[in-house]
């Protein structure tokens, strides 16, 4: 066993994090404030290559695994979420959906502009009825010759407000439902019938966009079925294990700065005559935060090493996600409740952190939806097959 | 035209801590940076390439040939890069590294132009420009806060106080670039992987030259010996003014005055 990163990797840490605290840092305050993507850091990523970080080369990519994309999402969660997320929605599911299932030409065509952040990205799987329970969508898609004709919405679309590809599934057979009625496709914003309907106004992840999508007779060239007609479920869920697993380093990061914050604030802070430092209380939280911290990362690194060596990794990606966001979580309420009014204020980042950090128990799979897959996948093993 | 640019590496200060009553040096994470000059020399260097193209040579002498300095300058664009490895190089003075980098331009045919840091961040000389530049009977332009190629001269931007001087010389020469003339771009992701890995090129690209292939080491004396390091006198402690606005302004000012020399 060897749990040492490579050189390659400490390389990749070191420019992503140069460019994290030169580009990120210095915004994700005013972001946040100003309820704004930034957009100008999104093409910036891009122009470093950060955007095709695991995607192959010769699709505009770094190929520097997943590995690579998690230390990216770790370094990006550690300063700003906002922008961990326009990025993960951006490579974790949106591209990633064409880069798992994507014929040669589309990879070409869209997936390599996307790695390259010339153009943005986001993944259209929620809808108004159908969050959790994915399955029940109703997003309708009618062949008619060469084309498929979509009507319907989407809701919680994150980057959607500005996303050039937007990847989708639709109902293409109702009859057979998610096994075999559902189909992927790959459209462009800019097409007529792609209407962005309205943006969210949200408690946290303010520098990001979450829009609700509206299709109206939106053709779709046959081309761009993403996977096979039928099976775009299967697409979707392969992508979303991917944007699990990083969404789990993000929240590594997270958790990482309010345990950093934490540790500063504690030995310079002073009352009853010693720093917070001092105290058992204040230890006790410490040491139980950096032991969470070590654990998520050992298992969001492990996993990440698993998907680049082509192992199964459905179940472990659903406790990155679960046990990240839940890690992050308690992290931000500790750093709170250690820096006290200083952490309540927004002058300070840790305020944000609280709001940010939320989210993350929430999108890509609720954590109850991620502890199902994780109770299915177990009691599959043991031949009892359990239903949501 | 060929530029090369010297590498040095430097310990990251952000890792250390000083400490002034101990009289030591603690090093708590030993990270090593491009020294910032050579860094903003090699950007230079670059910024040459894309406008006109040119052969980028980065070289660098460090202790482990399988030091990062090397790989971070390909990552960022340079087309080749030569280590020089063999004893005594990498802890040379300024006056033995410019004899090795003299020997390094022949061997490498020539050069149009060499870009170095004008000032180690971390013992704060700056010889090796003018040394290098005095070996090869060049001439050179210390401090260029931008360095552009015209007519097959050179122009560079010095400041002169507060003002900025436009100066121009013949190639070859030796610039040497302050570490904060030039903003350095981030490595190519791409690039970065690929030097790590050894694909792309990237594995070819690199050359590894022994000081003593390239000239007679014994030749090498240098001019500086180190003796050991000390720890400047702890300072005082300051004094705390009380009193209103002006009476603190007041004994500011005195206590200014009671200071200046002569």
């Amino acid at each position: 066993m060897d749990f040492t990163f490579s050189r390659e990797a400490k390389a990749l840490r070191r420019m992503v994090r140069a460019f994290v605290e030169k580009e990120v840092a210095p915004i994700a305050a005013e972001i946040d404030r100003e309820h704004r993507v930034p957009l100008g850091v999104m093409r910036k990523l891009g122009k470093t290559g950060l955007l095709g970080v695991c995607f192959p080369q010769e699709y505009g990519g770094m190929g520097a695994g997943e590995v690579g994309y998690c230390i990216l999402m770790e370094e990006l969660g550690r300063v700003c979420t906002s922008t961990a997320t326009n990025v993960g929605a951006h490579i974790g599911i949106g591209a990633m959906a064409i880069h798992v299932d994507g014929t040669e030409e589309q990879k070409l065509r869209y997936l390599a502009p996307l790695a390259r952040g010339e153009q943005f990205a986001a993944f259209g799987l929620t809808e108004s009825n159908a969050g959790s329970d994915a399955a029940n969508i109703s997003t309708r898609a009618v062949r008619d010759g060469d084309e498929w004709v979509v009507n319907g919405g989407k809701v919680y679309i994150t980057n959607g407000g500005y996303a050039d590809v937007v990847t989708l599934i639709a109902v293409t057979d109702p009859a057979l439902g998610a096994r075999g009625g559902v189909t992927a496709f790959i459209v462009e914003s800019d097409w007529p019938g792609f209407e962005v309907a309205r943006e969210e106004d949200k408690m946290g992840i303010r520098g990001t966009s979450t829009a609700e999508l509206v299709f109206d007779d939106l053709r779709v060239p046959h081309e761009n079925v993403l996977g096979k007609v039928g099976e775009g479920f299967v697409t979707f869920m392969k992508a979303l294990d991917m944007g699990r697993l990083t969404l789990g380093a993000a929240c590594l990061g997270g958790a990482q700065a309010a345990l950093d914050w934490s540790v500063a604030w504690a030995r310079t802070r002073e009352q009853f005559g010693t720093q917070l430092a001092q105290k058992q209380s204040i230890q006790w939280m410490i040491a139980d935060l950096a032991t969470e911290v070590e654990a998520l990362r050992s298992l969001v690194y492990r996993v990440a090493w698993m998907v680049d060596t082509g192992q199964p990794f459905t179940e472990l990606a659903a406790m990155c996600k679960l046990y990240g966001s839940e890690v992050a979580s308690r992290a931000v309420d500790m750093a709170v409740q250690i820096h006290g009014g200083l952490g309540y204020s927004r002058d300070y980042p840790i305020e944000r952190a609280f709001r940010d950090a939320r989210i993350a128990e929430i999108f890509e799979g609720t954590n109850e939806i991620q502890r199902i897959v994780i109770a299915s996948r177990i009691f599959r093993e043991h031949g009892v097959r359990i239903s949501p | 035209m060929r530029i090369l640019v010297i590498l040095r590496r430097v310990l990251d200060p952000a890792g250390l801590v000083a400490h002034a009553r101990l009289r030591r040096l603690f090093i708590n994470r030993e990270e090593y940076l491009i020294e910032p000059g050579d860094h903003a020399a090699l950007e230079a260097a670059l910024r040459i390439k894309d406008g006109g193209g040119a052969e980028v040579v980065v070289v660098s002498g460090q202790p482990e040939p399988d030091d990062d300095t090397l790989r971070r300058g390909l990552a960022m664009g340079a087309d080749r890069a030569i280590y020089l490895s063999g004893a005594g190089f990498a802890d040379a003075d300024d006056g033995v590294a410019a004899e090795v980098l003299k020997a390094t331009v022949e061997r490498l045919g020539g050069a149009d132009l060499v870009l170095v840091g004008m000032t180690r961040l971390d013992t704060g000389q700056a010889q090796l420009g003018p040394r290098l530049a005095g070996a090869l009977g060049w001439p050179q332009i210390v401090g260029a806060w931008s360095v552009e190629i015209a007519d097959g001269r050179i122009r560079a931007v010095r400041r002169d106080g507060d003002d900025y001087v436009i100066v121009e010389t013949d190639l070859p020469a030796v610039v040497t670039v302050p570490a904060k003339a030039l903003e350095p771009r981030y490595p190519d992701g791409a690039r970065l992987i690929n030097v790590y890995r050894g694909e792309g090129g990237m594995a070819e690209a690199v050359l590894q030259w022994d000081v003593a292939d390239l000239m007679d080491p014994e030749g090498l004396v240098p001019l500086l010996e180190g003796r050991g390091r000390d720890f400047p006198p702890e300072r005082e402690r300051g004094v705390r003014v009380e009193g209103s606005i002006e009476e603190a302004a007041q004994a500011v000012a005195e206590a200014l005055r009671g200071r200046r020399p002569g």
